[in-house]
């Protein structure tokens, strides 16, 4: 018997990533280095105390499922227990995808109660954030909950696109609205919920037996508890969170790990961030090579200008090249005198001598058409070619087209 | 990969007295070495990389880091079932002893060497980080039709081990025709690297025959007097090496890795050099933080200025220090306003504010470890 144990979503599709996620799943998307998004969820998971994790995927599992292996690098290699890849599997009266969130733990009812827990804990693969969900869980036993979800306050113009709580003095959930135009409250869902497992099966049943749901948590498992007036709580968190569910978004997280101010700390000895590794040696700076605020692992070599951007295992940035507010995916090479301003570049991508690719806010004069430049995985960009801002590269770019 | 069924052999000690500093605490095979890795990694690496699957460590003392660092051997994947790492302390075996040479140390795994059904085992020290392909040593072994095959460079004998050393003489058609210990010619010689390919049922007959008259050391007292009766073949080595011998060769050994393209020879892109991972973050350069020439492992901090430095996991360089040809072992911690030059600190030392520390090319400064200074 387990007492909690996590569910993770890691369906996504990460559409809103286009290029980056063609071929692999929003979880596995590089963040920060040398991780991987759903690191942050599993190293919380580990970190808290919790040993069993199903992870729930669908779209592009192939890298997802060799990365996650026998859960190893995550110290999540149990005898009983440990982590579990559950992709959508065939039954006797058929096979279905996993139509909602809340369908995607139904399809795995056996799963969690091999381990019969008492809670369940529901987790997002597209969220960077440090968190203890002991301390989640030690709030949902106190405050004697059904269901617990993990709030954060948000700024009063941004709430209408979140799922907002109103809550009473004691964190008592009266009222949920997914996306409200009016928000009544600035409390948004983290998309991170601890069940009383009992009560989530009944309503998971429930849910699905009803022909007309979307079996979706936010818009159907909810809604459904709270008008059953189910004790359902508030947990607030306070520390960094952030949705990395778009180009912009998940650009600014990379960025975030730059401020002096470390409002992401990944360095914290007490609460690492695991990752299955390349295994590269030190990384190399030359004598004639600039840093200015970096974040730089293992493998790369380093001999250009390197301002404000974080580069992967393997990354080579030649002598003569700049490469400012960008993110520079495992193995991606930046040739002499290249230039590559607010851009992520994918793994293995080559920008070849003399190129040019994204610009800075600054040199666009119309600002409606700036914005992060991607380069899709093992795309070449030619020498002396021209990418503009906001571009989304999937194809290979000739020596010295101009894409501006 | 060779299917050419081998057993690995490897003594982890051997020429820790070279070294008194940092092998205190530590084996040889334990040495911090280029920034994230240890010696053992680099052999170790080679022969699994080679498809050798079975791996024995005969280690003599001071082996709690190594334990510490090889654990169970997944990170080589030698975490078998059949075969894999085997580490044999001292006192394994009740009528054994701590060992002095190599005949001792391989009386303590008779058993082991009998109970294995390998064709060949190849025995080697680990004093060398080097990307020897035990493939082609262990082809040619078997092509040349030799009984033993002993791996060594042509190279001038550095003087501190003109007393702890073997070189080769080897007539026209590269068999051995003597073994000279502690040879101390000026000029080029034919120095071993102690890494020696021998058939394991003819190993285990020359142990037990070694034993019975006394003998010590397998070059010495084995091979060197029955080059008549064996063919012992030499084996050239003409790669990258970093040989460590004593201080100034582990400092400038390290240093030798800023060209990058050393760094590629050690480490060719084909061939992983496995190691223990210990789930670092990446390195942060923080704002008005230089770096110039500088090998940097992952977990890093840097604020300060950091010029020609090997830089190990987890270091931390505080604003306004300014650090100079120097080797920063694991958790090493540099307060602001501290200089230093060509020190080399061991694990977790602490350097507080406006220390100047200085040593020099031809003397680095060893700090042990955990100081405060």
């Amino acid at each position: 018997m387990k007492e909690c144990i996590a569910m993770l979503l890691a369906g996504g599709q990460g559409s809103r990533l286009y290029a980056l996620t063609k071929k692999l799943a929003k979880p596995a998307v590089p963040f920060g280095g040398k991780y991987r998004i759903i690191d942050f969820p599993l190293s919380n998971c580990v970190n808290s105390g919790i040993d069993t994790v199903g992870i729930l995927t669908q779209y592009q599992p192939l890298l997802l499922n060799e990365y996650i292996g026998n859960g190893q690098p995550w110290d999540l290699d149990r005898v009983y227990g440990g982590v579990h890849v559950l992709p959508p599997y065939q039954t006797a009266t058929g096979s279905d995808w996993y139509k909602g969130t809340a369908n995607a733990i139904y399809q795995n009812i056996n799963f969690i109660e091999r381990y019969d827990p008492q809670y369940v804990i529901i987790l997002s693969g597209d969220h960077i954030y440090k968190m203890d969900y002991a301390k989640m869980l030690a709030f949902h036993k106190e405050k004697e909950a059904d269901c617990t979800i993990a709030v954060m306050e948000v700024p009063w113009e941004e709430a209408s696109r979140f799922g907002i709580m109103t809550a009473d003095k004691d964190g008592t959930i009266t009222k949920f609205a997914e996306k409200p135009k009016q928000p009544e409250s600035n409390l948004a869902s983290m998309g991170i919920y601890i069940f009383t497992w009992e009560k989530l099966r009944k309503y998971l049943t429930e849910d699905e037996a009803d022909k007309t749901s979307s079996n979706d948590f936010g818009k159907n498992i909810i809604p459904n508890m709270l008008g059953d007036h189910q004790k359902m709580v508030a947990y607030p968190f306070e520390g960094y969170w952030k949705d990395v569910g778009t180009i912009d978004s998940l650009w600014e997280a990379n960025m975030d790990l730059l401020d002096p101010n470390v409002p992401l700390d990944v360095w914290e000895k007490d609460w690492k961030i695991y990752s299955r590794t390349a295994g590269l040696p030190g990384h190399w700076i030359s004598s004639e090579a600039k840093i200015d605020n970096a974040i730089i692992t293992e493998g790369c070599q380093v001999e250009g200008h390197v301002v404000d951007s974080v580069l992967f295992a393997g990354v080579k940035v030649e002598k003569g090249a700049l490469v400012q507010s960008s993110i520079l995916m495992p193995g991606a090479k930046v040739e002499e005198g290249a230039q590559v301003f607010y851009s992520i570049i994918a793994e293995n991508v080559v920008v070849k001598r003399g190129a040019v690719v994204g610009a800075a806010p600054e040199n666009v004069e119309d600002k409606s058409k700036w914005g992060v430049a991607v380069v899709g995985e093992g795309v070449t960009v030619g020498a002396g070619a021209k990418v503009g801002p906001k571009a989304m590269l999937e194809k290979d770019v000739q020596d010295g087209e101009n894409l501006w | 990969m060779v299917n050419i069924s081998t057993l690995g052999v490897i003594f982890p000690n051997t020429y820790d007295e070279q070294l008194p500093e940092l092998t205190r605490l530590r084996s040889m095979a334990s040495i911090p070495f280029a920034a994230r890795y240890r010696m053992i990694d680099f052999t170790l690496s080679a022969m699994v990389n080679a498809g050798i699957s079975s791996v024995t460590l005969l280690a003599k003392r001071n082996y709690y880091s190594l334990m510490d660092h090889l654990g169970n051997g997944r990170e080589w994947d030698l975490s078998r079932k059949r075969g894999g790492l085997n580490i044999v302390p001292p006192f394994a075996q009740s009528n054994n002893n701590v060992y002095h040479g190599r005949v001792e140390a391989l009386c303590s795994i008779l058993d082991y060497l009998e109970s294995h059904k390998e064709k060949y085992v190849v025995l080697s020290d680990c004093n060398i980080a080097w990307d020897l392909d035990y493939a082609d040593l262990l082809a040619q072994h078997v092509a040349s039709g030799a009984d033993v095959t002993m791996v060594y460079e042509r190279t001038e004998i550095p003087e501190p081990i003109k007393t702890a050393n073997y070189t080769l003489t080897m007539d026209g058609e590269g068999r051995v025709s003597e073994i000279r210990t502690d040879d101390y010619r000026p000029g080029m010689q034919n120095l071993c690297m102690n890494v020696t390919v021998i058939g394991r049922e003819e190993l285990i007959a020359m142990v037990k025959d070694a034993r019975t008259h006394n003998m010590v050391y397998f070059e010495r007292d084995i091979l060197a007097p029955s080059l008549k009766a064996l063919n012992v073949r030499g084996y050239e080595f003409t790669g990258y090496r970093s040989r460590i011998y004593d201080m100034r060769s582990y400092f400038h050994e390290n240093m030798r890795l800023l060209d990058p393209k050393n760094m590629d020879a050690l480490f060719p892109a084909e061939r992983q050099v496995y190691t223990k991972v210990r789930d670092e973050a990446p390195v942060r350069y923080a704002l008005g933080s230089k770096v110039s020439n500088c090998v940097v492992a992952d977990g890093c901090v840097i604020e300060g200025e950091v010029e020609n430095c090997v830089l190990f996991r987890g270091v931390r360089i505080s604003k306004g220090a300014r650090v100079k040809n120097c080797i920063l072992m694991q958790g090493t911690v540099v307060h602001p306003g501290v200089e230093m030059e060509y020190i080399v600190t061991d694990k977790n030392v602490q350097v507080s504010e406006n220390r100047h520390l200085a040593g020099n090319d031809s003397f680095p400064v060893y700090v042990e470890k955990n100081t405060v200074i």
